[in-house]
């Protein structure tokens, strides 16, 4: 069998033999392509002066939020023997566990005189219990006893890592200086899609620029770095099934809305945590009880290692506050197709720091033909709650995605806020949501009630009794009767829908006063309600009887 | 040589006369997918006459203690222990319960030490003490007391520990065999594929990845990896329960040669090996430059609805795992990573799915992702009731193409009840099962094609 074969040529490096070991220290350069899902994938050059011998090459600074399991070494001229990730790191913890048999120096400060006395000692248990010690005078255990208590290491355990580590075996081969290609996706980055819609509503025109918002959350920095990053869902499958999402498998989520929830929960997530936190609550507290009244004190004095040149919560937030704009006159990001997606690429190199947010513009069409009109949807369920109400219309702003109407741009999904202009300046006037929007779609956002334009709901609900011929149909006849009214000193556009309870999707309108259009199913009437004027319509909906339906 | 935590704790036993056992001599791992890895060690063991415990330092410190099973001629194997009653502050203290311990005083405001004997009555709620004549709280006055215990129990340990409890008529000086499961090794595939649209063509490669969360480092170990999925009881989150029963074999003698195991594939990986713990190792197993692949785009519906904004379609590379494919090779189940290339020609990641173990002749479809620039808009156009059990539903699709390219999508309509029918289809379609039906549209470039059809069902 093929495969087996190729197995047994799996040639790992005999052991014992040294190998020449080389560090490469920093990659020459690095692309960083960024995904939605909070994480990156990683393409770093290097270049590495090979000896003709067999050699360990380490590489040294990757990112270390990276999945090992991603990792990609590929023009490197030679076979790749095997590829380690070492990840054993030095923390309070596995040096303290590491270091079960050794010598520490004990150092107690005595409150009153402030006077330290060191006594050597033998770590001889450290687990989540608790840390023990022995020196002669008997076996103690630490941070027990209420006094200042410092345990001192002569040295770090040979076997704990800095930061972890990749390196690869590679066999013997041509030596000479070689441009290496490391790859890997690595957590911690995300970014998103704003865009500012400025509207002239006289001129039924908007402006639309989009900005690409960057977040690095890790503690890499990059100081000159290609940046992508690419619009659209990934298959993606999660961290703990190996894969590189930490969403969860895309399976999963059913739908739009679960994924930006989940996207929001986890951005809230990243930005309010701090990498040191993990560090700090890996330490052991572990004691025997003692008085019951002293719990609460003794305890509150245990954090003191936490003080310890940590970077404090308020640090971190001015940090990711400090939002980078750039230029607003600077090109935009270039747009290609990568496969079935759309990549951006910002066309200057540029720098990312560590757990910054940065912005970047990807697109500005000045001149994009819209139509703002108020709008409601009435459905069964909800008319019997409405009726003799005054419901306020939804503002909606619509376009055709396509050249002919300004645009014909993809549009990656994101927050659309929009400001009217009012005089020489503009005001805020709402903001929605757009899903992932190819060109031809049409888009329609949401983005507030009007004061000016309502709706009065006027339909007799005694009168839907079941009538001979509603039997037969086995359907309710709800009359509906709306009055329109438009309090602005304009003429504005309504649409009025009416839909269908989910659970009949059965919808019958009939003897309406104005022709009915269709509208993702439903009925909809299209109008306009002359400035300081009203609009009456009616019909009837039918609603089935029935509830064994489907 | 003597581990130096053995040596440490020796100090406080003394009771039994304790050895340790050598360093390894040959070390054979076994490991499956499941977080799960057969250990046997083969040891160096020189014994005095008489009864005594061995200890066994540097085994898996996620050892199934239950598995252990120890072999070594002339000696006679009186019991197998493993303690893992941790050394633990709080332990030390309830050991210490009806014997004596000294505390030290110090006073908050001259630093004077003061010390006492107390006996430990208690330690529940907090430490009972009775120092003379009078009972007290340990610390219950809040002011700084150390507390020096004179020695550690023996049956308390720094870490979980296994030793055997030998009877040896005569010196030995043997070889002895240690054989367990452990947790904490597993190995899993992943997969690279960097598809070639244009070429159709898929460039696979393969690697295992091992990785050991033991907490301990096996050196210079023999390692096989069997592939397949063993029945593991009493799955209790991460860590099973294992009772691995008739599957169990003496693992190790022959791996280079060793046949399958029953129904399970064996790769062994020839040369020594050492796993650091916290280590991920990862070895190549697979490489293939030219593997036919297509790609497809499909979109399923399991109800008849309308909705406001377009579904985008699935995206599928489909390949064959066949000789004549260009792959035709058994593949252990992981995680395949899609890679296509931008226009610089740099790969950039586009999606990721699991394989399960796949043998040669298979067919796969890998979910690569939602296409951007094909969409789907479904309208429910007009419901019909026909009886008390069967409606018909009209169904309109439109399918848009924003790509530059024409495309052909696979719609389905799944999920359907027992009695279902197709009439009045603008496309002809085909039953693809018993509950659901296909239909393929197709979609010029930048275009739209719309999808209509009436579906009854009933039951």
């Amino acid at each position: 069998m093929r495969l087996r074969a190729a197995l047994l040529m799996l040639a790992l490096p005999a052991l014992g033999a040294a190998q020449t070991r080389i560090i490469s220290t920093q990659p020459d350069s690095v692309s960083l392509t960024i995904y939605r899902d909070f994480f990156a994938l990683i393409t770093e050059t290097r270049t590495v002066d090979l000896p003709a011998e067999a050699v360990t090459l380490e590489f040294d600074g990757v990112v270390d939020t990276l999945i090992p399991q991603s990792a990609v070494i590929a023009e490197t001229g030679r076979t790749v023997e095997e590829g380690n990730y070492d990840f054993d790191r030095l923390s309070t913890a596995n040096l303290l566990r590491k270091s079960i048999g050794r010598k520490v120096t004990l150092t107690r400060t005595n409150r009153a005189t402030g006077k330290a006395s060191q006594v050597e000692a033998t770590l001889i248990s450290a687990n989540d219990g608790g840390v023990i010690f022995n020196t002669g005078a008997g076996a103690e255990a630490l941070k027990c006893s209420g006094l200042p208590e410092k345990m001192t290491f002569e040295q770090i355990p040979a076997d704990l890592k800095l930061k972890p580590a990749l390196s690869i075996h590679l066999a013997a081969g041509t030596p000479g200086k070689r441009q290496v290609r490391v790859s890997y996706i690595a957590q911690g980055f995300g970014w998103a899609a704003d865009y500012v819609a400025r509207v002239d509503a006289d001129a039924n025109r908007m402006n639309l620029q989009g900005w690409l918002t960057l977040r690095n959350f890790t503690s890499a920095r990059f100081e000159s770095a290609q940046v992508q990053v690419v619009a659209g869902r990934l298959n993606l499958l999660d961290v703990a099934g190996r894969g590189s999402s930490t969403l969860g498998d895309s399976s999963n989520i059913l739908n739009e809305e679960s994924l930006a929830y989940a996207r929001s929960e986890k951005l809230d997530e990243l930005q309010s945590s701090t990498d040191l936190s993990n560090f700090v609550a890996d330490y052991f507290y572990g004691c025997y009880p003692y008085g019951p009244a002293v719990f609460p004190g003794a305890r509150d004095k245990l954090p003191m290692l936490m003080r310890v040149d940590s970077i404090t919560s308020e640090d971190i937030g001015e940090d990711l506050a400090e939002v980078i704009v750039s230029g607003f006159r600077a090109p935009l990001a270039e747009r290609e197709n990568l496969a079935d997606y759309q990549m951006y690429r910002i066309p200057w190199k540029t720098a990312l720091g560590a757990r910054q947010t940065k912005q970047v513009a990807f697109l500005h069409q000045p001149d994009v033909t819209i139509e703002r009109f108020y709008g409601i949807r009435m459905a069964p369920d909800a008319e019997a709650d409405m009726d003799g109400d005054i419901s306020q219309l939804a503002v909606h702003v619509g376009w055709k995605n396509t050249r002919a109407y300004g645009l014909g741009e993809p549009l990656p999904g994101g927050i659309v806020r929009v400001f009217d202009r009012n005089g020489d300046g503009s005001v805020f006037a709402g903001e929605d949501s757009i899903e992932d929007t190819p060109v031809g779609v049409p888009s329609e956002l949401s983005i507030g009630q009007s004061p000016d334009v309502a709706v009065l709901l006027n339909s007799p609900s005694d009168d839907a009794k079941a009538t001979l011929w509603s039997l037969l149909t086995r359907r309710v006849y709800l009359p509906i009767d709306l009055s329109i009214s438009n309090a602005k000193s304009r003429p504005v556009l309504v649409e009025i829908r009416q839909g269908s309870m989910a659970h009949d999707r059965d919808l019958h309108v009939s003897r309406a006063t104005l022709r009915p259009g269709r509208k993702a199913g439903d009925y909809a009437w299209r109008f306009t309600v002359p400035a300081h004027g009203e609009q009456r319509l009616s019909y009837k909906v039918g609603v089935r009887l029935d509830r064994e339906d489907d | 040589m003597r581990h130096g935590v053995w040596a440490v704790i020796g100090l406080f036993s003394g009771v039994v006369l304790a050895a340790d056992s050598g360093e390894d001599r040959e070390l054979s791992l076994t490991i499956y997918n499941k977080n799960l890895a057969l250990v046997e060690h083969v040891r160096p063991l020189k014994l005095a006459a008489g009864q005594q415990r061995v200890e066994f330092a540097g085994v898996s410190a996620q050892i199934v203690p239950e598995t252990v099973s120890f072999s070594a001629a002339n000696v006679e194997l009186i019991e197998q222990n493993f303690d893992y009653d941790l050394l633990t502050p709080a332990k030390l203290m309830e050991k210490a319960i009806g014997g004596k311990v000294r505390l030290v005083h110090t006073n908050p405001a001259t630093g004077a030490e003061t010390s006492e004997i107390a006996e430990v009555l208690s330690t529940v709620g907090g430490t009972v003490l009775r120092i003379g004549s009078r009972i007290e709280v340990l610390r219950d006055d809040s002011l700084p007391t150390r507390v020096i215990f004179d020695k550690v129990p023996d049956n308390l340990r720094a870490r979980p520990t296994l030793s055997v409890l030998v009877n040896v008529a005569q010196p030995v000086d043997q070889d002895v065999r240690l054989t367990y499961l452990s947790h904490g090794l597993s190995w899993n595939a992943d997969y690279v594929a960097v598809f070639d649209e244009p070429k159709n063509a898929l460039s696979m490669q393969g690697w295992i990845t091992l990785s050991n969360e033991s907490g301990t480092t096996f050196t210079n170990a023999r390692a096989q990896l069997v592939a397949g999925d063993l029945h593991v009881t009493g799955s209790d989150s991460a860590m099973d329960d294992v009772g691995f029963g008739s599957a169990r074999r003496t693992a190790g003698k022959d791996s280079g040669s060793a046949p399958p195991l029953a129904d399970y594939y064996v790769y062994p990986i020839r040369q020594l090996t050492t796993i650091a713990n916290q280590q991920n190792k990862q070895v190549s197993f697979l490489e293939s430059a030219n593997v036919k692949a297509t790609k497809g785009y499909e979109i399923s519906f399991s109800d008849f609805a309308s909705r406001d904004d377009p579904q985008s379609a699935q995206v599928r590379v489909r390949f064959a795992n066949s000789k004549d494919g260009g792959l035709g090779e058994q593949l252990p189940a992981g995680v395949v990573r899609v890679y296509a290339r931008d226009s610089r020609g740099q790969p950039q990641f586009i999606g990721e799915d699991r394989i399960g173990h796949t043998s040669a002749g298979s067919e796969l479809a890998l979910r690569i992702g939602d296409a951007f620039d094909v969409t789907v808009t479904p309208t429910l156009t007009q419901t019909n009731k026909i009886n008390r059990r069967t409606t018909d539903y009209q169904m309109s699709y439109l399918v848009r193409n924003a790509k530059p390219s024409p495309i052909v999508l696979t719609l389905r309509q799944d999920e359907l009840w027992r009695v279902n029918s197709v009439s009045a289809e603008s496309i002809k379609g085909r039953r693809t099962d018993a509950d659901s039906f296909a239909w393929d549209v197709p979609v010029a470039a930048n275009g739209e094609s719309t999808l209509t059809f009436t579906l009854r069902q009933g039951w």
